[in-house]
């Protein structure tokens, strides 16, 4: 019963569709392939199948036989009758001058010998099972709804009881309500097969596979559990794609993954859209390697981890500031910091920034351990500040504020640092004039000097922002354009992002994961959205019920309301 | 599970059509068309000869019937056309006479026209119909074919051979024969429908036809087959890119299946269409391999009448004609309503 | 749909072909003076005689020189073709187009005529009219463009329908265009891959009534045409004569119609879209993907 495929490439002309792809399914498995479109999902159903254009080679291991290896006769005895395959385009799928009754019989004919009425009758029987009475036997195809005609197929499919079932997009034409309905049948159908459900809907790979695949131009990325990779992301591809994904229980604005999918580059095919990417991304294919049940194709192993905070403590007199702090902050991801003014969040970043020294505990940059801040690490983690009026010098101009770290750390000509000026104040949507370049803090508006200030902050190109109430001192309108701002850098430069507030409806919005702090201490961390949905220390819940509205003051104090309110005040 | 049946058995209950939509659906569309054509062609008959200017009768039998016919005769036709009485009874007469099936008197055959027309009515159709089929029957299974194994050499040589062939016209093909079978190599006969005289029965009189049939029956097959090879072979192409097709064969069809049973028979529909459209050109068709090749048929007839100039026959056979090409064309049509079942059950 | 008509001619090698041989057809016919050396009309008294020096294809049963009449009637051919493409093709814009955009009444009246204009076998009435009225060649143009509008204008009826709800149409209305604009840059340019094979269709057709009604007698007894050459050169198959008579004849209206055909259906993706989706399938490569 089982189905193995072992370095699958196909290739059409002089592309190359299918990259060496390896999979292993037992009976009773159910894989979800995602990916974008172009990936090659559907190509490698069709290679399965043996309708795929183009060549094959490697080995696909059906029950022991080799499906690349046999006769097209035997592939054919095969098709219909062990593995089955319910297509995307629902509106032309069934022939228009057939009975559908005839269509499906047609299929139990082809492979058994069996009286023509016999066969009627079963198709009749199976018409029943998926939903439809038998009055829509005799009828045509045109005579249908899309809903019914995707009930017809399954039923088609299901006919001879296949053990290998493959979905390609098979809710992808249906409206919400008959997408629910048929996504029940589907529950059913797939019981005790093996299948696969080729989709670039994460929900319905979430309802029906309890694994999933990702696809990127012919390679499979990242292969594990579906609740797993869909909470936890490891591969950066993987998480580009869930995060686009506009799911109901998300909370983070949906980003796009920058650039585009390109056919047939060397090594990792995702290393140009890839932010963490080294030397070795663009020169090798990384290899398939297995870690706690994840399958991961990533030549450092996955998502890395940028900045490890481990155990950190500072006191000041006898009172903690920081007690046991633990953090992790990985690649390309925001975390944000929340809490209570006097929590810690700010000592917490002066500490990382080496303004303060820890007691004890260390701090922890791309896997080395941070002793002392020198212009190394100034290069890759750089903060921008609360009041931009006050952390950019009103003594200096534009030019001079932003050109500053490259002044200091001595990079660059003059013309070099000229251009890099030009360059990171376009990065931030400021004009890049000689008389702007030349005006003072006091004469632009409080936005503007922010963006000076982010500008500053990313010449040196850094790989870690932390930004320490960025917005808070500034209007709503610019609060939500500078976020904009920082969610785009973020895109285009591969920007990690410690974001501190004490505005959680703001980090509700940008941020993909979330760590609490309480009086010097981590109570709470996880993922954003599950955090807000289900916070499970009494701290996280005060403060996500008092950011609701869901709060009254009595005798001075506040207290949280027991019951459920409709959410009246705006939250 | 339940709700689902539940909801699906709730959507076909309107499937009940009166009576009238019924009866409108048995007709295909085009039927008023084909009225009103019948009826166009009746009336130009009917006024043609009437606009010309000079006497009438003139007009119906031409300058030089007049000079061959007797008095006697003139005054009979005279009062047969109620030629002395108003337009509206000429009309009277001129339909009336056409429901009793009375298409006027020929001069040249000295016989009732409609006679002279069914005399060679059986032998056009006999031609014209065996072309129809044989010529359908294998330009489907060629463009099938070639259409299944697109590309292939058989593909391209079929195409190019039968593109080339579809330019020339009809008469020329059946001269070409001609020539090489008869003339040249003396193999068939040169023209006729059967050896006069020979007095053949039964089975040899069959032979005999089909003797004389093969040289005519072949020029108009193959200026048939070029149209109808290409059309199916081009819906070929096209359906099986289409998406039913994967299904098909996801399910395991043999190749035989997938070429007739589902491709083939939905290219059954077009093909029907433009059979309808084309069977003018085939009646033109059968026009001039008649006279090319002597044959006693319609075509030939009307040759003869053009020659001699006998306006009754020719009018008898234009309308006898057209008649024909309007039930053909009626009788596709329902063919049509019958293969396709977007049509025949439309939302 | 774009399609280009020039693009497609030079993409397709037979249509390529059939523009050569047209072209070299239309020279000769042009150049006939030159390149005959007797009238067609003269009578040289020697009848039926071989090609030879003298007569390049020999002489007919009247003694007039074969290949000069076969020149002539290159320009007999080619002028009817062109006279009808160009009459038929207006008159099936000119009421196809008219129709779809006024709608109403005026639209189900012509589409009334053009249905039953369709359904008649044309031929036959031709004959028929043709028979009474013994047309001269202007009049025989006539009568040809006056049967061979109604197919196009259908075709052009539903490509201005289709037109009028298109998107890129609205569009320059929102900007004010009036109808002289949106007919001049929009409809006509659309149209015009149409036009062009329509009027291909129609120039084939043209050639084959015209040799056809000469073949069968119905023809001006003033014009050379290559029917009634053959139906003459017909009845004398005894003789060796047809090989040099009715053969060259038949070969020569054969290649004008072939090479019609052959730009006509290259063209025919205009007006079959079933016919486009061959040509984007074979675009491969880009179906492969997912």
């Amino acid at each position: 019963m089982m189905l193995s495929i072992k370095d699958l490439k196909v290739s059409f002309g002089k592309t190359q569709i299918l990259r060496g792809v390896d999979l292993n399914l037992e009976r009773g498995d159910c894989l979800a392939l995602v990916g974008e479109s172009g990936a090659g999902k559907t190509t490698l159903g069709m290679a399965i199948m043996g309708l795929a254009r183009g060549s094959a080679t490697g080995e696909i291991s059906f029950q022991e036989e080799n499906l690349l290896a046999i006769s097209k006769e035997e592939l054919r005895d095969l098709r219909g009758r062990k593995m089955a395959m319910v297509f995307q385009n629902v509106e032309d799928a069934l022939d228009p001058v057939q009975r559908i009754q005839d269509q499906i019989a047609e299929a139990i004919l082809v492979h058994r010998s069996i009286s023509a009425k016999i066969a009627g009758e079963e198709a009749a029987m199976h018409l029943n099972s998926v939903g439809l009475n038998s009055g829509k036997a005799s009828m045509y195809p045109h005579q249908l709804s899309g809903g019914e005609k995707q009930r017809v197929l399954i039923a088609m499919a299901l006919v001879n009881d296949p053990d290998l079932l493959i979905l390609d997009e098979p809710t992808a034409s249906l409206d919400a309500l008959t997408k629910a309905e048929i996504i029940r049948l589907f529950q059913s159908a797939i019981m005790g097969r093996i299948c696969i459900v080729i989709t670039h809907d994460l929900s319905l790979a979430a309802s029906l596979a309890e694994r999933m695949a990702v696809l990127y131009a012919g390679r499979i990325m990242e292969m594990g559990r579906t609740e797993d990779l869909l909470r936890n992301p490891r591969h950066p591809y993987t998480r580009g794609l869930i995060r686009s994904y506009p799911a109901m229980t998300a909370t983070k604005d949906l980003q796009g993954i920058l650039g585009r999918m390109v056919h047939g580059l060397p090594g990792c095919p995702f290393h140009e859209r890839c932010t963490q990417r080294i030397d070795i991304c663009s020169l090798q294919v990384p290899p398939q390697l297995e870690k706690d049940g994840r399958i991961i194709a990533c030549h450092r192993g996955g998502i890395v981890p940028l900045l490890e905070i481990e155990n950190l403590s500072l006191a000041f007199g006898s009172h903690y500031a920081l007690l046991d702090v633990s953090l992790s902050l990985n690649e390309g991801e925001t975390l944000a910091l929340v809490g209570e003014s006097g929590s810690g969040k700010t000592t917490l970043s002066k500490v990382i920034m080496g303004l303060y020294e820890a007691d004890r505990g260390a701090v922890v940059l791309e896997g080395r351990r941070v002793n002392k801040r020198d212009s190394a690490f100034y290069s890759r983690v750089q903060m921008i500040f609360q009041n931009p009026k006050e952390s950019v010098s009103h003594r200096m101009n534009v030019l001079d504020a932003v050109q500053e770290p490259l002044q200091v750390q001595k990079i660059g000509s003059h013309e070099a640092r000229h251009r890099r000026v030009k360059e990171v104040l376009g990065l931030v949507e400021l004009p890049v004039d000689d008389d702007f370049l030349k005006r003072y803090p006091h004469e632009l508006s409080g936005g503007e000097v922010q963006r000076v200030a982010i500008a500053r902050a990313i010449a040196l190109g850094p790989k870690l922002l932390i930004a320490d109430e960025p917005t808070s001192a500034l209007d709503p309108s610019v609060q939500a354009k500078i976020l904009k701002l920082l969610m785009d850098l973020q895109d285009k430069m591969g920007l990690a992002m410690l974001l501190i507030t004490h505005d959680i409806a703001l980090a509700r919005k940008v941020s993909d994961r979330m760590a609490v702090m309480h009086k010097g201490r981590i109570v709470e961390e996880g993922a954003t959205n599950e955090i807000l949905i289900n916070p499970q220390h009494a701290y996280t819940r005060r403060l996500v019920d008092c950011a609701s509205g869901r709060y009254e003051i009595e005798n001075g104090e506040i207290v949280i309301m027991e019951e459920p309110v409709a959410l009246e005040k705006y939250c | 599970m339940n709700n689902a049946v539940e909801k699906c058995s709730l959507q076909g209950q309107d499937r009940e059509q009166s009576i009238g939509k019924r009866l409108r659906n048995l007709f295909p569309a085009s039927f008023h068309g084909y009225l009103i054509a019948l009826a166009a062609i009746f009336l130009l008959n009917f006024i043609l000869p009437r606009l010309m200017p000079g006497d009438p009768l003139q007009a119906i039998y031409g300058q030089e019937a007049l000079v061959a016919m007797t008095p006697e005769m003139e005054a009979e036709l005279i009062r047969q056309f109620s030629l002395d009485k108003s337009w509206w009874d000429q009309l009277q007469a001129y339909v009336l006479g056409l429901l009793q099936g009375d298409l006027g008197f020929s001069y040249y055959y000295r016989e009732q026209v409609s006679q002279v027309i069914m005399g060679a009515l059986p032998w056009t159709l006999l031609l014209t119909g065996l072309a129809l089929i044989i010529a359908t029957a294998i330009g489907l299974i060629l463009g099938i074919e070639s259409g299944f194994k697109r590309g292939s050499s058989l593909d391209r040589s079929l195409v190019a051979c039968l593109m080339f062939l579809g330019g020339f016209p009809d008469f020329f093909i059946g001269i070409l024969l001609l020539l090489i079978f008869a003339v040249s190599l003396d193999v068939l006969p040169l023209s006729g429908a059967t050896s006069p005289y020979a007095g053949y029965e039964g089975l040899a009189y069959i032979f005999d036809i089909l003797r004389h049939l093969a040289l005519p029956l072949a020029s108009m097959v193959l200026v048939q087959l070029g149209g109808i090879f290409l059309l199916t072979r081009n819906t070929m192409v096209t359906l099986l890119a289409e998406s039913f097709i994967l299904t098909v064969r996801a399910k395991g069809c043999p190749e035989s299946c997938i070429k007739y049973a589902h491709a083939g028979r939905n290219s059954l529909l077009p093909v029907t269409t433009a059979t309808g459209l084309r069977i003018p050109q085939l009646i033109t068709g059968a026009l001039f391999i008649e006279i090319v090749f002597s044959y006693p048929g319609v075509g030939s007839l009307l040759n003869t009448a053009i020659d001699a100039r006998d306006y009754p026959l020719i009018q008898g056979i234009l309308l006898i004609v057209t008649l024909t090409v309007l039930t053909t064309n009626f009788l596709v049509d329902l063919l049509y309503m019958r293969l396709d079942p977007r049509v025949r059950y439309a939302h | 749909m774009h399609i280009n008509p020039r693009r497609e001619i030079s993409h397709d090698p037979l249509a390529k072909i059939g523009l050569l041989m047209l072209a070299i057809i239309t020279l000769m016919a042009i150049f006939a003076p030159l390149l005959s050396n007797y009238s067609p009309h003269d009578y040289t008294g020697k009848i039926f005689s071989p090609p030879g020096m003298d007569h390049p294809l020999g002489t007919d049963s009247m003694g007039q020189d074969i290949w000069a009449r076969l020149l002539y009637g290159a320009r007999t051919s080619l002028l009817v073709a062109g006279a009808v493409a160009l009459l038929s093709s207006s008159l099936s814009v000119l009421v196809g187009a008219t129709a779809a955009l006024a709608g109403g009444l005026y639209e189900r009246f012509c589409m009334r005529v053009v249905d039953a204009m369709i359904s008649l076998p044309t031929i036959i009435v031709m004959i028929l009219v043709a028979a009474y009225l013994r047309p001269s060649l202007p009049l025989l143009i006539l009568l040809i463009s006056a049967f061979s509008w109604p197919g196009g204008a259908r075709i052009i009826r539903s490509q201005v329908l289709s037109l009028k709800e298109r998107m890129h149409i609205n569009a320059a209305r929102t900007f004010g265009a009036g109808k002289r604009h949106i007919i001049l840059k929009h409809i006509i340019p659309d149209l015009s891959p149409i036009i062009s094979a329509l009027m291909m269709q129609d120039a084939r057709r043209a050639v084959f009534m015209e040799a056809g009604l000469a073949f069968l007698g119905v023809s001006d007894p003033m014009v050379i045409s290559w029917g009634k050459m053959m139906n003459q050169a017909l009845a004398f198959t005894y003789l060796d004569v047809w090989q040099w008579w009715l053969v060259p004849t038949g070969l020569a209206l054969s290649a004008t119609l072939v090479a019609i055909s052959f730009l006509s259906f290259s063209l025919e993706t205009a007006i079959d879209p079933r016919l486009i989706k061959e040509k984007t399938v074979r675009q491969d490569g880009n179906d492969a993907l997912n």
